[in-house]
């Protein structure tokens, strides 16, 4: 995937961008909560 | 030098130094100093926490290991967001502030001495954080400085002191302050380089994919004496439970990774917003900040390679070769790379991503080194706390800590930056992190089993560091001087980072040692966790 044939990397490039996506998601859901 | 570069680094001077000005006027008492009032937004708080975070040694640094080990590194940025970014502001962050506020505490060390009522814990922390912090200091301070000295040519003991004074000048009359207003500046300054990097490495070498399809095809390439120490490619991890497995997993994950969570300049960081809310949004920059650092120099550093072989026909290692001692010097692959793929007004942009990268996590060490002197042993020891001239014994701390810094600037060997960053890292894990975890989340943890759980974990760090860890011992020469070896140990002990032992040891003494010890003061953390500024006292 993505040209790298390692699942093991392919899978860390994955999570990295879907990490800072899920950052978003919760801020963008929390952003008026107090909690 | 260049005029345009000495154009550009001149107006981001005054920039921060401006910013440095608005700071002192808008510092009267020592909230301000010590947590910048505790009413910034959170985009500063982001851009402060993840410029802090950041330094140059993560860019230049871990992206020329990159180079080397290749996207297996990757793994160490999916750490950085979720670990550092997500958990440590919502799990952490935000707990942090409400037991924090509740408690009074204006910087960790006070933090962990209050919610444990303890005096030894309070001193304990501040003495590792100005003894273990300088040290890590002083390796952003050599990065920084080398790279003044290159890039200005000026001589290498100008440069640290106009590195020390110029940083120093607006921790020292700005406070937090000085360094939140700041480390926003520089943050977004680094976030703009960073995408340019990413785009112009893509599009010079045809698009994501065909990049790494480049990348992958010279797996054949890989020199025999990596090959023998399980690298196999740079789209590959290396071969499970190899030497280089081995350093890519505990030296650079974990270490550094799981370390940034109980670092005190970032945990005081939580303690400048107003309500869990500000943090709330702070995740939303903090995430995307972060993939675009550490990720961006991970993916750009191993991409070198693609670029060194189709310009030269070497690989990224061999075209960093020091031509006078004649080994590779990681360090070097980026600076190179950025020289010979990018173009002459990219180089600006990037001397600029550096100076503040380099500039915004010194401020923050800066500060914590100081405000551990000044309030946390100084004023605690002599029972001044909050009475008298704060502001000036914070101030006077500050320039301790900068006189010690740049002491052992001068010290150190060269080799020493990426040794000192993970170790700091690692030792800050080790004696705190199971401490303040149960201090925001365990009600039946005690005073005995945190202090128990700092001291076996911070002294743990120090003996695998001195006699075990190669990396460590071997630089630091006191093995080879008491028994005459370079280390006690074999593999695999020697090149595991001394976190992955020192961790699970202190969390195992602070739950056997708490359930072992009298659980008087279960009630605090019911009490402690209601609405910031409701706290009933406690007659």
């Amino acid at each position: 995937m993505f040209g790298i044939p390692d699942p093991q990397i392919w899978l860390a490039y994955i999570l990295c961008i879907t990490s800072a996506v899920l950052c978003v998601v919760y801020g963008v859901t929390h952003w008026n909560s107090e909690e | 030098m260049n005029p345009t570069l000495l154009i550009v680094i001149v107006v981001y001077i005054a920039a921060t130094l401006g910013l440095g000005y608005l700071a002192y006027r808008r510092t009267h008492s020592e909230k301000d100093y010590l947590i910048a009032g505790g009413n910034v937004h959170p985009y500063l708080m982001a851009m402060a926490y993840g410029s802090t975070f950041i330094s140059t040694s993560a860019i230049v640094g871990f992206g020329g290991n990159a180079g080397m080990f290749g996207m297996s590194l990757l793994w160490l940025t999916v750490f950085n967001i979720f670990v550092g970014i997500f958990i440590a502001f919502v799990v952490f962050g935000k707990r942090t502030l409400i037991v924090g506020r509740n408690l009074g505490a204006q910087t960790f060390p006070e933090f962990l001495g209050l919610r444990f009522k303890s005096r030894f814990i309070k001193h304990f922390s501040a003495t590792l954080v100005a003894v273990a912090m300088p040290l890590y200091a002083a390796a952003v301070m050599i990065g920084g400085a080398r790279f003044l000295e290159q890039i200005l040519h000026i001589n290498y003991n100008w440069a640290v002191w106009i590195f020390a004074l110029f940083v120093g000048a607006y921790v020292l009359t700005g406070g937090l302050k000085g360094v939140v207003y700041t480390d926003a500046l520089q943050g977004t300054i680094m976030f703009f380089g960073m995408v340019t990097l990413l785009i112009m490495t893509y599009a010079k070498l045809g698009g994501i994919i065909p990049a790494h399809e480049a990348l992958t095809a010279l797996t054949a390439q890989v020199p025999a004496a990596l090959a023998a120490k399980g690298h196999l490619g740079w789209t590959s991890m290396p071969a499970f439970l190899s030497e280089y497995w081995w350093i890519v997993v505990s030296t650079l994950v974990m270490g550094v990774g799981i370390g940034v969570l109980a670092q005190p300049q970032l945990v005081v960081r939580y303690l400048t917003v107003k309500s869990p809310r500000e943090l709330n949004r702070a995740v939303v920059i903090g995430g995307v900040f972060i993939l675009f650092m550490t990720g961006v120099a991970f993916v750009v550093g191993a991409l070198t390679n693609v670029h060194f072989m189709q310009q030269s026909g070497q690989l990224a290692l061999m075209a960093a070769i020091d031509p006078v001692t004649h080994a590779p010097n990681v360090d070097k692959i980026i600076p190179l790379y950025i020289d010979s793929a990018m173009p002459g007004w990219f180089t600006y942009i990037f001397t600029l991503t550096l100076l503040a990268a380099a500039m915004s996590t010194m401020s923050g060490q800066f500060h914590v080194i100081g405000t551990s002197i000044s309030r946390d042993l100084y004023e605690s020891l002599r029972k001044k706390d909050g009475k008298g001239n704060s502001l000036l014994i914070n101030r006077i701390g500050l320039v301790v800590a900068m006189i010690v810094t740049v002491w052992l600037t001068f010290r150190l060997p060269a080799g020493i930056i990426a040794v000192a960053t993970t170790t700091f890292m690692g030792t800050c894990a080790a004696a705190f992190l199971p401490a303040y975890t149960a201090a925001l989340y365990w009600p039946r943890v005690t005073r005995i089993g945190a202090i128990a759980s700092m001291v076996i974990g911070t002294f743990t760090t120090l003996f695998l560091l001195v006699f075990v860890y190669a990396k460590g011992s071997a630089g630091l020469g006191i093995s080879m001087a008491l028994f005459g070896k370079a280390t006690l140990a074999g593999f695999p002990w020697t090149v595991i980072e001394p976190i992955a032992i020192a961790l699970p040891l202190s969390a195992v003494v602070l739950v056997a040692v708490s359930l072992a010890t009298e659980p008087a003061e279960a009630h605090i953390m019911k009490r402690l966790l209601v609405p910031i500024g409701t706290v009933a006292s406690e007659e």
